[in-house]
């Protein structure tokens, strides 16, 4: 049994879980992008927010500067989805998109960067929470740029005691596009969701 | 009738098994879950099928299936994937997997593998 009460079963459901959203989240990307992409294994980890630090630290190098996308969604299970992508990638996005061969104007880069995230969070909660046998509910995302990994003191991360990371990554190649994804939850929405995962592993068991 | 179902998901091995299991109880399944430890397998038991993850540590789906099918073209590997685009669907198919389902397989679409399978 590790922290929170999971055990590694319910961390295995969770990545297999998260493995099938990312799944059809890069498909639908690829949809978009009309190329091909690659996915990577789901990484989960139960946290503090010491533990968040250093893990964003490791995985966003500090140098670059990034656009990142939050999301918070709502229901049984909440939380927040963030997309993390470097600035090269976005204009890349930004590029192939508006199919120009400049680079495309700040606006247009965020709103690339917008729909994506939308297309992600969408895919990839919505899939999640299905597999579930739950629902939630999307708010309207917002983009900033920042540098490096001082994503970890936006005033609102701050407010997570106890955390759920869950983060991945998809790569296109061929566009040189890539980005990170995360998916924090905190607290008492730690064990709707191992209960919710409970319920899955009942069914199964059954 | 011996079957191989390989992924790193000890939940996922579970599920495919499960339903496998409602449609052909005898068979004699093997797990492994890396595609290492699925070549070996398919090398010393020669299963008639083998359920196939693509994204897994230690050896993916796609060097698994070359292998495999080095080692007999003739074998029936399904891939089973969360990976839905066609292009990852063309290349296991251009490696010589059967055919591509995405996941998770229900009964149903299991009932249909099965049927498209050569037993």
């Amino acid at each position: 049994m590790v922290e929170s009460g999971f055990s590694e079963d319910h961390l295995d459901v969770l990545k297999e879980l998260m493995n099938i959203a990312v799944g059809n989240a890069t498909a639908s990307i690829a949809d978009l992008l009309q190329t091909f992409g690659t996915m990577h294994i789901p990484q989960i980890m139960i946290s503090d927010m010491v533990g968040l630090d250093a893990y964003i630290k490791n995985a966003i190098p500090e140098e670059k500067q990034y656009y990142i996308t939050k999301q918070l969604f709502g229901g049984i299970f909440s939380g927040e989805f963030l997309f993390v992508i470097c600035e090269n990638s976005a204009i890349n996005l930004g590029r192939h998109l508006y199919d120009v061969n400049q680079n495309p104007t700040d606006e247009d880069i965020h709103d690339a960067v917008i729909e994506l995230t939308n297309i992600l969070s969408a895919t990839i909660i919505s899939r999640l929470t299905e597999e579930l046998n739950t629902k939630v509910q999307f708010f309207v995302p917002s983009t900033e740029r920042i540098v490096g990994n001082s994503i970890i003191g936006q005033d609102e991360l701050l407010n997570y005691h106890k955390i759920i990371i869950i983060s991945t990554e998809m790569v296109f190649e061929d566009q040189q596009i890539g980005g990170k994804i995360f998916i924090l939850t905190k607290d008492e929405m730690i064990k709707k969701l191992k209960a919710l995962i409970d319920q899955k592993l009942e069914e199964l068991y059954a | 009738m011996k079957i191989l179902v390989v992924d790193d998901s000890k939940l996922a091995r579970l599920s495919l098994i499960k339903t496998l299991k409602e449609h052909e109880p005898s068979a004699e399944i093997f797990e492994a879950e890396n595609g290492l430890i699925a070549v070996e397998l398919f090398k010393n038991e020669n299963p008639r099928v083998v359920f196939l993850d693509l994204t897994m540590p230690v050896m993916d789906g796609y060097e698994a299936l070359k292998l495999i099918m080095s080692i007999d073209p003739k074998a029936q590997v399904v891939v089973v994937s969360a990976d839905i685009q066609t292009q990852a669907q063309a290349q296991v198919l251009a490696l010589g997997a059967k055919m591509m389902v995405p996941k998770p397989i229900n009964s149903d679409k299991m009932s249909d593998i099965l049927n498209r399978l050569v037993f």
